[in-house]
């Protein structure tokens, strides 16, 4: 049994880190600067293009690249980090394949984004593909069709990670626990796009 | 019988548990082995953040590198079909579409692979041979098949940088028939090997029907790579 006058240490230098940890504004700063640097970079390199190049090859390459990162860092990291959700794809032993969506409960020791934080990742995700969709149009309508093909190929990586983020935050909000087990209930509903996927 | 079964269990005979406490603890169903790793890893990812950015880069690097060495022996493994991704298939499009660039059929007014087109063959050649495959009553998921074709393009890649090397050389009757050997070659492992991965999804006696999409794609884009002369 534990002697009531023995002594305690008391650990101040942890509960100060604590707290400023959790007052902080922006917990992350470095991820949220990168989910927004390579989406903000590749639309300004399509406004850009005449500019960075006369060879459409390598515009096109740059603003791919610049995609693929993009993709990358939000589906693995910026997601995680800043706001506690994930998705992937695995494909059990039957071969059939399985969408998994993930939404962290927020508690106090977890170390998810602050609510400026939230806003940017949203702001981020949802404005960019908007702006795609406008180049979109004006590509189509000014019958430059092979800058079509790059705006297509912008939006498909764009939306990808748009829809998955959507779809994790509904499992959120359900309210259900958040492991991939309950996400695998929502799955089961009759979903057109992923019942082909 | 009781007696044996009390000696075995001797050592829980002191632990009860009375019948107001509720006795409660985690279960985390096995949904199979890479899924349960996954939940493992989720806690450990959560908690240690700087350190997996590395990591995830590292570890996506080495699937990818190691799908491209399924390619070049493609017997039946489950490599390319259970972790499937599609930076591989990314990576070869724009590399082939690069080595057809600066071409003499590469200009505005002539016809002839421009880059974007090249794009598009690709990608929407595989879209579509997959939709085929799964209106034939295919296993296979949409972008495991997706996978499979843009992996399976890596020998017509090689095919096209040999193919530049050797133009360099000239472009005679001699360059030709070396360019020719190589593409075919190069075409019929690209066929082989993604029909490895894919026929074998299919019920018998379809096999063909879905094989013949799959040939006329890696025809067409090693009828560009053999089409290909450099610009005077």
């Amino acid at each position: 049994m534990a002697d009531d006058t023995e002594d305690v240490e008391l650990d101040f230098a942890a509960d100060e880190q604590e707290r400023a940890r959790r007052s902080a504004v922006i917990r992350h700063p470095l991820a949220s600067f990168f989910h927004l640097f390579f989406r903000v970079v590749a639309i300004v390199a399509y406004l850009l293009s005449d500019w960075i190049s006369e060879n459409f090859a390598s515009c096109f390459v740059l603003i791919i690249t610049l995609l693929s990162f993009d993709f990358w860092s939000v589906k693995n990291v910026t997601g995680r980090l800043l706001v506690g959700l994930r998705w992937w794809n695995q494909i059990d032993e039957d071969g059939k394949s399985l969408w998994v969506f993930e939404a962290k409960k927020a508690s106090r020791d977890n170390n998810i984004g602050t609510e400026a934080e939230a806003r940017i990742f949203w702001l981020g995700l949802i404005i960019c593909p908007l702006i795609w969709i406008c180049f979109f149009f004006t590509s189509l309508f000014s019958l430059k069709i092979k800058w079509l093909s790059l705006v297509v190929a912008s939006i498909s990586l764009q939306a990808a990670n748009l829809y998955g983020y959507l779809r994790c935050k509904a499992v959120g909000e359900d309210g259900q626990h958040a492991d991939s087990f309950t996400g695998q209930h929502l799955l089961q509903r009759p979903d057109i796009i992923f019942g082909i996927l | 019988m009781a007696d044996e079964a009390n000696r075995q269990f001797a050592g829980l005979s002191d632990v009860s548990i009375s019948e107001d406490i509720p006795v409660e603890g985690d279960i985390s169903v096995p949904m199979g082995s890479s899924s349960s790793n996954r939940q493992r890893g989720e806690e450990d990812e959560f908690s240690t953040l700087d350190e997996p950015v590395k990591e995830t880069i590292l570890r996506d690097l080495r699937a990818v590198g190691s799908k491209f060495i399924h390619v070049l022996y493609p017997k039946r493994s489950s490599v390319l079909l259970r972790d499937w991704d599609l930076w591989g298939p990314l990576l070869l499009c724009v590399t082939l579409a690069l080595l057809l660039q600066g071409g003499a059929a590469d200009s505005e007014d002539q016809g002839g692979p421009q880059f974007a087109e090249v794009f598009v063959i690709v990608w929407f050649g595989s879209i579509i041979i997959t939709l085929n495959s799964k209106l034939l009553g295919g296993t296979i998921s949409f972008f495991q098949s997706l996978c499979v074709l843009g992996y399976c393009i890596m020998p017509l890649t090689a095919a096209m940088a040999v193919c530049r090397i050797v133009l360099v050389g000239g472009s005679g009757t001699v360059s030709f028939i070396v360019r020719l050997v190589v593409v075919t070659a190069s075409f019929g492992w690209s066929t082989f090997a993604s029909t490895a991965f894919l026929a074998d999804n299919q019920p018998p006696g379809r096999k063909s029907l879905v094989v013949y999409p799959v040939f006329l794609f890696y025809f067409v884009i090693g009828w560009m790579v053999l089409t290909f002369s450099p610009s005077q």
